[in-house]
């Protein structure tokens, strides 16, 4: 008895979507066992966790408030991992966003609103598409591999960030601590009525209905789902791919440098290191489980706040450790991509010989 | 055959409170900003949560690491809503957020750590470090042979920045002309970088050792070297034996005390707690053999007089490392001075950035 | 600077890369057998954290060392099952792989904050140790420096002139040739992905058993990464990676001893040396390579077959 690999001729449709949720199915189960390890009841911790994530009206807003920033980095990473760019770099462009959306607002205090904010909008995705074209530009020129360039200026854009806000940009009046002064009220990206939810998620309709209609309908478009398919032989065919990876990583930039603006702006009202949690690292787990329809990037994306906001649920309740939202990221990830391999490829059992 | 049970649970719960209704169990939640296990700052603040939670009828939860902002205006709100009675924030970033929550459940004591606004539900509290960091230095300058002193610091805030002067100013009272040398790690708790700078200080000369760092790494870098150190937060003998000299500590567990009971017996007002010594929120752990017992002595002595008040720390003429002036002769900083200090005294060797 | 701060720093440089040296190890080696492993980071920390644990258990240094290497494996055996087995895409695997190396071992760590363990201490050499500058710079440290000194030749060794040494970069350079010729392609890939965990758990041993005694969650602080950035700077080869790995053992000890010595540049500017030089190093590797020195099916899995 041995079992037998094939491949499978016809993609497998709706079964994928049993596949996903069975990996999903199984990281939890593992989870939860991870807990009843640590002696806490593991049914009560899956229970609160989504509880806590989902049980409420006021923890469906928080999970809508975290899934802003996710979705606007995971929207600009799923863009360059469709042309094969591993752009793990979202951490550092979302740094220089808020740093960019920051030097407008202190730079710029006197003026309304209509035009602050769309001039910190500007600014924001123009520096996290600067600190995304650097690693373009290495890889188109010098041929260097954008996984280690993105993940070190993460590192360095996070130290600009500490070096403006411990230097040139700390608020008189906040006692010596690392922050910026308060944002003037034209900087603030305003509250949804009186949810906690702001403006931001409007901002992300756009940027994924944006993406969406780029991709199905523009010749450009396109060009980029070919050439990620292959990219020898759309070079053959004469796309542009350079052109590509360069509007690819301005684009995956901007997006995050949005996300890092509306923290700033609409979360945070002014620029601390706090604010960076590693929305640009859960990015990348949203991005590559969600491939490249907004859609799917949307649920992926909700799905993960909701595993960060769950466990504040499972800390507070139970006294498990912060850590256990990584690890269940990182199981959801691996057993996602292990069960990819049964979409592709079908066992049977066979006789020997 | 579940609805009975349930409708059992009911009972069960209902008697239960009716019961316990005679004595009100108090639900006080804390919140941190770093992971307990850091031996450090927010270790001390959980000592400070278990001295309580072995008080009759109060009860008591935590959320670690939790970021400042939004998130921690989450954590606290979900607290707050589940009827907590009393919460506790235990960084500085907190402050805006938990100002948010506290006007919205004006029910609810809301305790913020080391910051400044204050509301009619809300007051802070923090410790006069300074004092104990100062006698640690008086320590250090009697046993240097070198005149150089290390110190490891973390981050470039006010209350490091306090202590160092302070440390600094207790080792020149001791012995005028010694140099107190600065390392900034950018980190609160990392072994192997704080190591690493004690190292780099010993290199320098240093043959005492200080941190404020919240890992006994700079500790057993002291001890490798054969000279002395001076550790934080808790005793740190059992890491370094035959360096270790005496520790500023933190005792939080009185204070939290005083607001459980305060709270009770509904004499709690919304203030400013800034405590010293002479209530024991900071205090000296016990000096080691090493220390000779002239040295001792004479700390001892300084440390009753401040612990009475008759001794001030930050007594002028203090000059900053360019020689102006910051504290005149026979004045005393003011508490706004010091919560706000950003500049170091002359004998720093280090910049404040 | 006097010779005598130059030197202490050199001395320093060894003992801050010898962590990286040893996961860079660990990663050339997984990467000549074809596989990529990103989750070196995340490896280190379970290395780590179990050599703590082991060695506080037993306290028995040296069971901790060999129980980190056996953890590294263990969690790199995950990464092997994904990609070897499930075809998962070897640089999605890797990133997971970190976040729960990570993850586990925060989460199994909290507990051991604050404690301390036993562990290796300074052993100079007899005689060695005399030689000037170079007795001071290289043979005043714990065991396990000396054995990484050992360990960059022995690999070049093995790869270059042992049987199986020359089936793993077979496999890694033309699977399907290798396969043709009767080699046993996964065998040598799986061997690929647990030896580099082994070694990568090593060098995460080495941070919580010879360069602190102490844990903390997030001890390896980055060095996983620098190690894979190295890999590409050493051309794949074993000896370089000694040069690298001290080199940016160097620059960690080097920008700490600047501020020692009251220099007034912003510490944020300089904590960014270490990151900057990784660019610059991956720049620098990519202008002078020589066509493409990566294994040439390095990240590329094996389809089974009917």
């Amino acid at each position: 008895m041995r079992v037998q690999v094939t491949k499978r001729q016809e993609p497998l449709g709706w079964g994928s979507c049993f596949i996903f949720l069975g990996a999903l199915a199984f990281s939890l189960a593992v989870s939860a066992a991870l807990l009843g390890l640590q002696g806490k009841p593991p049914a009560t911790g899956i229970r609160l966790l989504f509880a806590g994530a989902f049980g409420s009206p006021w923890a469906l807003e928080d999970c809508l408030l975290k899934a802003v920033p996710i979705f606007l980095c995971a929207l600009g990473v799923a863009v360059a991992f469709r042309l094969q760019i591993w752009n793990l770099g979202a951490e550092g462009q979302f740094a220089l966003g808020a740093i960019g959306a920051s030097w407008v607002a202190l730079s710029f205090p006197t003026l309304p609103g209509r035009y602050l904010l769309p001039l910190m909008f500007l600014a924001a995705a123009l520096a996290g598409g600067l600190w995304g074209l650097i690693p373009a530009v290495l890889k188109l020129g010098l041929r260097v591999n954008e996984i280690i360039v993105t993940l070190m200026l993460n590192y360095i854009g996070i130290l600009i960030l500490e070096y403006k806000v411990y230097g040139a940009w700390k608020d008189p009046g906040s006692f010596g601590f690392p922050m910026t002064p308060e944002f003037p009220a034209a900087a603030i990206v305003g509250s949804i009525g009186a949810t906690r939810l702001n403006w931001g998620l409007l901002v992300c309709l756009a940027a994924g209905a944006a993406i969406a209609l780029f991709l199905d309908h523009t010749r450009l478009g396109y060009e980029l789902k070919a050439s990620g398919e292959n990219i020898r032989a759309a070079r053959y065919a004469r796309l542009p791919y350079e052109r590509l990876v360069l509007l690819v990583m301005a684009l995956s930039g901007a997006l995050a440098g949005w996300a890092g603006c509306l923290e700033a702006s609409g979360s945070l009202h002014r620029l601390q290191p706090t604010i960076m949690v590693g929305y640009g690292y859960t990015a990348i787990v949203v991005a590559w489980l969600a491939r490249l329809h907004p859609l799917k990037i949307a649920i992926a994306a909700l799905l993960l706040a909701g595993l960060r906001v769950g466990v504040e649920n499972l800390q507070l309740d139970l006294q498990v450790p912060a850590a256990f939202g990584q690890i269940m990221e990182g199981l959801i990830l691996l057993t996602v991509l292990a069960g990819n391999f049964f979409k592709d490829y079908r066992l049977r059992w066979r006789e020997a010989g | 055959m579940r609805r009975w049970l349930l409708i059992l649970l009911i009972l069960a719960l209902g008697t239960a409170g009716t019961l316990s209704a005679a004595e009100k169990e108090l639900k006080v939640g804390f919140v941190y900003v770093s992971p307990i296990g850091d031996a450090g700052w927010s270790y001390a603040h959980d000592l400070g949560r278990q001295h309580i939670a072995a008080l009759p009828g109060v009860q008591t939860s935590y959320v670690e690491a939790v970021p400042e902002g939004a998130d921690a205006e989450r954590v606290i709100l979900n607290m707050a809503r589940k009827n907590f009675d009393i919460i506790f924030a235990t960084s500085f970033g907190y402050m805006d957020p938990m100002l948010k929550v506290a006007q919205q459940f004006p029910d609810t004591v809301f305790m913020h750590c080391s910051g400044f606004k204050r509301h009619q539900n809300m007051g802070n509290y923090f410790g006069r470090m300074y004092q104990a960091r100062y006698l640690s230095g008086m320590v250090a300058g009697a046993m240097t042979r070198k005149k150089i002193l290390g110190y490891v610091a973390a981050f470039p805030i006010p209350e490091v920045i306090r202590g160092i002067n302070a440390f600094t100013l207790g080792a020149q009272a001791v012995n005028p002309e010694v140099q107190v040398r600065v390392v900034w790690t950018k980190t609160w708790y990392d072994p192997a970088t704080e190591k690493e700078a004690a190292k780099s200080l010993l290199d320098v000369g240093a043959d005492v050792i200080a941190q404020h760092q919240d890992s006994p790494g700079p500790q057993e870098a002291a001890q490798e070297a054969g000279v002395y150190s001076i550790g934080y937060n808790s005793d740190m003998s059992q890491f370094a034996p035959k360096a270790h000299l005496v520790a500023p500590v933190w005792n939080w567990g009185p204070f939290y005390e005083e607001i459980v009971n305060a709270v009770r017996d509904g004499s709690w007002t919304s203030q400013s707690h800034w405590y010293g010594m002479d209530k024991g929120m900071v205090a000296l752990s016990p000096m080691t053999e090493l220390v000779p017992q002239a040295v001792q002595d004479m700390v001892r002595a300084k440390k009753d007089a401040i612990t009475a008040g008759t001794a001030k720390v930050f007594t002028g003429p203090i000059s900053d490392q360019s020689g102006t002036v910051r504290i005149p002769a026979g004045e005393s900083a003011t508490d706004e001075a010091l919560l706000g200090m950003d500049w170091f005294v002359q004998g720093v060797v280090g910049t404040t950035e | 600077m006097t010779a005598e701060i130059v030197i202490a720093l050199l001395a320093a440089a060894v003992q801050s890369g010898t962590p990286i040296l040893y996961a860079t190890l660990g990663e050339i080696f997984s990467e000549r057998s074809g596989v990529l492993n990103l989750g070196v980071e995340g490896i280190m920390l379970i290395g780590a954290l179990a050599g703590f644990i082991t060695a506080k258990a037993t306290g028995a240094p040296l069971y901790g060392f060999l129980a980190g290497g056996v953890c590294g494996a263990l969690l790199a055996a995950v990464h092997g099952l994904v990609c070897l087995v499930f075809q998962g895409n070897q640089v999605v695997s890797g990133l997971a792989l970190t976040i729960l190396g990570t993850g586990l071992s925060s989460f199994w760590g909290t507990p051991f904050i604050g404690q301390r363990t036993v562990g290796f201490a300074k052993l100079p050499l007899p005689l060695l140790s005399e030689i000037p500058l170079l007795g001071d710079i290289f043979f005043r440290h714990d065991p396990l420096i000396y054995l990484s000194y050992l360990l960059a030749p022995l690999m070049w060794a093995f790869l270059r002139y042992t049987r199986w040494g020359l089936g793993l970069r077979a496999v890694g350079e033309h699977p399907e040739a290798a396969a043709a010729a009767g080699l046993r392609v996964l065998a040598y890939r799986w061997a690929g992905v647990l030896g580099g965990g082994v070694l990568m758990g090593f060098g995460g041993a080495y941070l919580s058993l010879a360069y602190t005694h102490l844990w903390t969650n997030g001890l390896s602080a980055g060095r996983g990464w620098i190690a894979v950035a190295l890999v590409i700077f050493t051309f794949w080869r074993p000896g370089r990676a000694i040069l690298g790995a001290y080199l940016f053992g160097g620059v960690m000890a080097f920008q700490l001893r600047l501020q020692a010595m009251g220099t007034t540049l912003p510490s944020s500017l300089l904590l960014m040396l270490p990151y900057g030089l990784t660019i610059a190093v991956l720049v620098f590797s990519s202008w002078r390579g020589r066509g493409s020195e990566a294994p040439a099916a390095l990240g590329i899995n094996i389809e089974p077959r009917e």
